[in-house]
């Protein structure tokens, strides 16, 4: 489903005198498919954002269309239901959401209220329990005997379960160890890839963005402060310091490499293998010559 | 879930938020005991024009108030309507076979709703313009004799202030936890009433898991940082008694000189 964003503006508390706009001027379209970052600082407007796009919070101006869904200020949209069966939210912290009594329950709780048979929401669950990395026994557990990685897991397992065609993920490495940071992200992109999802994800690691996305929006104070390929974004660390945001490290190690050898390298190296790669051609030119 | 306004503080500058919080909480206090003294339509009138010019002066946005008053309308609703078909006084008015509605009952039901108006009225006040915080204190340096005879006066005030801390915290958290269910179709507004009843588990046992894990960290912070009691404790926060506070305290002693005068 594609998304379009138009002339987006929402603002907390409207008419009291905590009013506070948390977003404005907002256009954006996301093409089906798409890996989207969203990039910002705390407090950029980047929760509100996706917040809009299975209608927890509706805009007080502008409009978003999703797929054939529609959200527009002032107009009550009375499928709100339907749309979120095809828009999952990992929001921050997911583990707070997990309540059932077992795991198994938990992660049927979507789905079940989707209207998914429950065998086949059993399914789901067994096969993404491991897809999650912890295996079918943790199914019958209560949640509350896990850790905090694994609870966090349960909890992404709970809203895959809902199998929507675009999900939206808020950070959802906070507080973990690098580790099941990146067993997590890694599942969320082979996901995207194998489902063909449209995937956002908020975060603040440059890393994360420059490896995942098709394309990168960076928010600054409720607006959009700069929007482009990975490549494009990366290739302009100036223009990323005036954010006060960094080039991922592996740019910034290309940049150096460039200085210090005086080549031209390419810029969309993201990935540490990429990084190595680029720097023994580096090396072994200077050798041949 | 935004409307209930206890410990929801509106910053302001007007004479009411420049109160000492002990005067404050003295007048509500004798107001919510005076306000039975009230008999007769003039004594009510009295006390309406106090809440009133109690409200203007606070310079409050008068939303607050009603936002604050919404929660317990059906109650006024409900007394009101109790009183006017349950008392039998005076002359009768109307007669509709069973139900019988006299005069002393309409007026018995406009006196006791606008005492809970009132009352309601003058203690969402304090709240909207006294911080929790300065609340607290005033209540513990007001019970502070009471701890000669053994009281927890100290205790008291810190479970209290920490009461209020937390409630905008589990409003918050409420809000959030009710977002990630609604995400994952759990219906809290809309739809039939049994699916709305369903939701509210999946609502109150990760509110729960939450609160309990917030006390115990919270205990564990104040224990790290040497918390032990009030004995010897000094307040960072010193009351000062001003004019205005000796002011506030005239105008009561008239109203209520006032009242004894006038009521029947």
């Amino acid at each position: 489903m594609d998304i379009t964003i138009k002339d987006l503006e929402h603002s907390y508390s409207k008419g009291t005198p905590f009013e506070r706009k948390a977003l404005s001027n907002i256009n954006l379209s996301i093409p089906s498919g798409t890996f989207q970052t969203i990039i910002g600082h705390t407090g950029s407007g980047k929760s509100t954002l996706i917040q809009h796009l299975n209608g927890l919070l509706k805009p007080t101006q502008g409009s978003i269309e999703i797929g054939d869904f529609k959200i527009q200020a002032g107009v009550k949209e009375k499928r709100l239901k339907a749309l979120r069966k095809h828009v999952g939210i990992v929001f921050q912290y997911p583990e707070h959401q997990l309540f059932e009594e077992t795991i198994e329950k938990d992660i049927l709780f979507g789905p079940l209220n989707f209207g998914v048979p429950e065998d086949e929401a059993k399914k789901r669950a067994a096969k993404l329990i491991q897809q999650v990395g912890l295996d079918e026994s943790y199914l019958s557990r209560s949640p509350f005997d896990l850790s905090g990685g694994q609870m966090r897991r349960v909890a992404i397992a709970g809203v895959l379960a809902m199998k929507p065609s675009i999900l939206i993920l808020d950070e959802p490495t906070a507080g973990l160890d690098p580790r099941g940071r990146r067993e997590i992200m890694d599942l969320f992109y082979r996901l995207h890839q194998e489902e063909g999802l449209t995937t956002i994800l908020v975060t603040h690691s440059m890393e994360d963005a420059a490896r995942f996305s098709d394309d990168i929006l960076i928010m600054e104070k409720g607006g959009i402060a700069l929007q482009g390929k990975p490549e494009t974004i990366f290739s302009n660390p100036h223009s990323l310091k005036k954010l006060s945001l960094d080039v991922p490290e592996t740019v910034q190690f290309i940049h150096r490499l460039e200085e210090r050898f005086n080549k031209n390298l390419p810029h969309s190296v993201f990935t540490l293998e990429a990084a190595v790669d680029a720097a023994l051609s580096v090396l072994q030119k200077g050798e041949d010559s | 879930m935004q409307n209930i306004i206890i410990g929801q503080y509106v910053p302001g500058q007007s004479f009411i938020h420049k109160l000492d919080p002990r005067a404050k909480l003295l007048t509500a206090f004798l107001f919510v005991i005076i306000v039975f003294l009230a008999n007769n339509w003039i004594t009510y009138a009295l006390f309406g024009a106090f809440t009133l010019l109690a409200i203007f002066v606070s310079k409050l946005p008068l939303r607050y108030i009603y936002n604050g008053l919404k929660p317990i309308l059906l109650v006024i609703i409900l007394t009101f309507l109790l009183h006017v078909f349950l008392t039998k006084e005076g002359p009768l008015l109307l007669d509709w076979g069973f139900l019988k509605v006299y005069e002393g009952g309409v007026e018995q039901g406009i006196f006791i709703s606008l005492r809970l108006l009132f009352l309601i009225m003058i203690t969402s006040l304090l709240t909207l313009t006294t911080t929790p915080i300065d609340i607290t204190v005033g209540i513990e340096t007001l019970l502070g004799p009471m701890k000669k005879i053994g009281l927890p006066v100290h205790e008291f005030a810190l479970m209290m202030s920490i009461a209020l801390r937390f409630i905008p915290t589990l409003l918050e958290e409420t809000e959030k936890i009710m977002k990630a269910q609604s995400a994952r179709g759990a219906q809290f507004s809309s739809g039939p009433m049994k699916e709305r009843l369903k939701s509210i588990v999946p609502l109150l046992v990760p509110l729960f898991v939450s609160a309990f894990k917030r006390a115990e960290d919270l205990a564990m912070a104040m224990e790290a940082r040497g918390y032990r009691g009030g004995e010897g404790r000094t307040s960072i926060r010193l009351l000062k008694w001003s004019g205005k506070d000796t002011t506030l305290f005239v105008i009561l002693l008239l109203l209520c000189v006032s009242l004894l005068l006038l009521r029947s």
